[in-house]
């Protein structure tokens, strides 16, 4: 039904390497991204993400590509609004809906191409992370940050239920659609209904129950990992190292090409 | 409506961090508060941040054809008032990023203002209002959720137009296009998610009215004359 990408990170080669690494690749790509001014740049980090993303952490390409198609409805629509209404330069092409001129310029056209860029380096930063770092990594780099307690142990905990409710979430959604619960418009929305009131009880019922657990085995607000140490090796930081770089100087030199 | 990932350019994704962090660390002073009050209501919370994940999660059938999901955070709202679904929705928000690829990192503070502040915040001030009105509950869970998810999807077209001014009209052009072109799947999506929170309101007054009357979300009067009325 959904894909959730922590099953892929769970068993990805690159889990068990330096998570501030991770980070600091990601968010270097990330900020690089959402700052450059020319649209070569992001697709550019875009390429190099999703390389070490289906290479290294070996994703199947056509999985990734599936991935990356998600947002394209969103995406599309809010491009195509940018090219018509922002802008100005000489018009490419337009049409007239009763009296009013509809246009793509250059301006427009331009600022199109650079947000689609953008969203799409965007989207590869966030996947790697997401394919390669299970949130269960994640947590050792939340609780080293000054983050309040009680937000870490309820991410924490939130996480933990995740899973355990989709699974009754989809066995109940089996059980309806072998029954027809979801044959037509109406007995859908009652069927989702029903889902949706049996997994707020049985969480809540489920919330009760932790407590107490929990209180018998001396829980008093903190949950404590086992955390490994995990060093970053040479070929790593000269690989990024290179690839920083890289990405800098292409900044350099391209910060101002545009197509018109 | 998630805005996705590299999608707002500076300054307008920092800007919305600006906005929403405060708010976010006065939800967590409010849950610091109730949890030294009351232990027990830390799983508790957990597991509705779980609930709403998996919520979120599910398709559902849409009029337009186009898959769409129940956002959940005017439920969050009515159940937990709007400080604490804040802090609810940012970390759900966070685990749609990084799990279903909705949304992002950089534009996770915009989406928390539309998304987990100011739609939940509307559902919030229309629940009051509606209950003090003395209007029937499930209308008022009805329109509770639904112009939660209006007024988020207008406040997401409203950072989408600042961001992106027209040419000729500025920020008032470009809000009209987005919204128009947002209209067609977000309006009867509302209708859709307000018709299921009452439902589900529905179902658990019958099996667990009790649960409500913890959280203070209704008091004993309006669930005996509800309870009354159905039977």
């Amino acid at each position: 039904m959904t894909n959730i990408l922590d099953d892929y990170a769970l068993v990805s080669p690159l889990r068990y390497r330096n998570n501030w690494l991770k980070l600091t690749i990601i968010t270097f790509g990330l900020l690089m991204g959402v700052s450059s001014q020319s649209f070569i740049l992001p697709f550019t980090v875009a390429f190099c993400m999703s390389f070490a993303t289906v290479h290294f952490g070996k994703i199947p390409v056509g999985f990734y590509l599936k991935l990356l198609s998600a947002p394209a409805v969103f995406v599309i629509l809010s491009v195509i609004i940018i090219a018509f209404f922002f802008g100005s330069g000489t018009e490419l092409f337009g049409f007239n809906v009763f009296s009013y001129r509809f246009g793509i310029n250059t301006g427009g056209l331009d600022m199109a191409l650079l947000v689609f860029s953008r969203t799409l380096s965007g989207m590869s930063c966030l996947f790697f992370l997401a394919l390669t770092t299970p949130m269960v990594e994640l947590f050792s780099v939340l609780k080293a940050t000054k983050l309040p307690d009680s937000l870490i142990e309820l991410s924490m905990m939130m996480y933990r239920y995740i899973f355990v409710f989709l699974e009754v979430a989809w066995g109940i959604r089996y059980a309806q659609t072998v029954r027809l619960g979801y044959k037509d418009w109406r007995t859908s929305l009652n069927s989702l209904a029903m889902l949706a009131t049996t997994l707020f009880i049985r969480s809540w019922e489920q919330g009760e129950k932790i407590f107490i657990s929990m209180s018998a085995r001396c829980y008093d607000g903190r949950i404590l990992f086992f955390e490994e140490k995990r060093p970053v090796r040479a070929t790593e930081l000269i690989l990024t190292g290179t690839y920083f770089s890289a990405i800098l100087v292409l900044w350099y030199l391209t910060n101002d090409i545009s197509i018109f | 409506m998630h805005i996705f990932e590299g999608f707002l350019p500076s300054p307008w994704w920092q800007l919305w961090f600006v906005f929403s962090i405060p708010i976010i660390f006065f939800g967590i002073y409010r849950l610091n508060k109730l949890v030294s009050e009351k232990r027990e209501l830390l799983p508790l919370l957990a597991v509705a941040g779980a609930f709403i994940f998996v919520l979120s999660s599910l398709k559902m059938p849409s009029v337009t054809g186009s898959s769409s999901h129940p956002t959940g955070t005017g439920m969050a709202a009515i159940l937990f008032g709007p400080a604490i679904a804040a802090v609810l929705s940012t970390i759900v928000l966070l685990y749609q990023a990084i799990f279903l690829a909705h949304g992002g990192l950089t534009t996770l503070g915009a989406n928390v203002a539309s998304m987990g502040i100011i739609g939940p915040v509307a559902a919030y001030i229309i629940y009051k209002v509606g209950m003090k009105a003395n209007i029937n509950f499930y209308v008022v869970v009805f329109l509770a959720a639904t112009f939660a998810d209006w007024i988020t999807y207008v406040v997401t077209s409203l950072e989408l137009a600042l961001a992106f001014p027209a040419e000729v009209g500025g920020v008032a052009a470009s809000l009209k296009a987005f919204m128009l072109v947002f209209a067609t799947t977000q309006v009867p999506l509302a209708i859709m998610e307000g018709a299921l929170t009452a439902l589900i309101f529905k179902y658990v007054i019958q099996v667990k009215s009790d649960a409500l009357l913890q959280l203070n979300v209704i008091s004993e009067s309006v669930l005996d004359k509800i309870k009354g009325a159905s039977q």
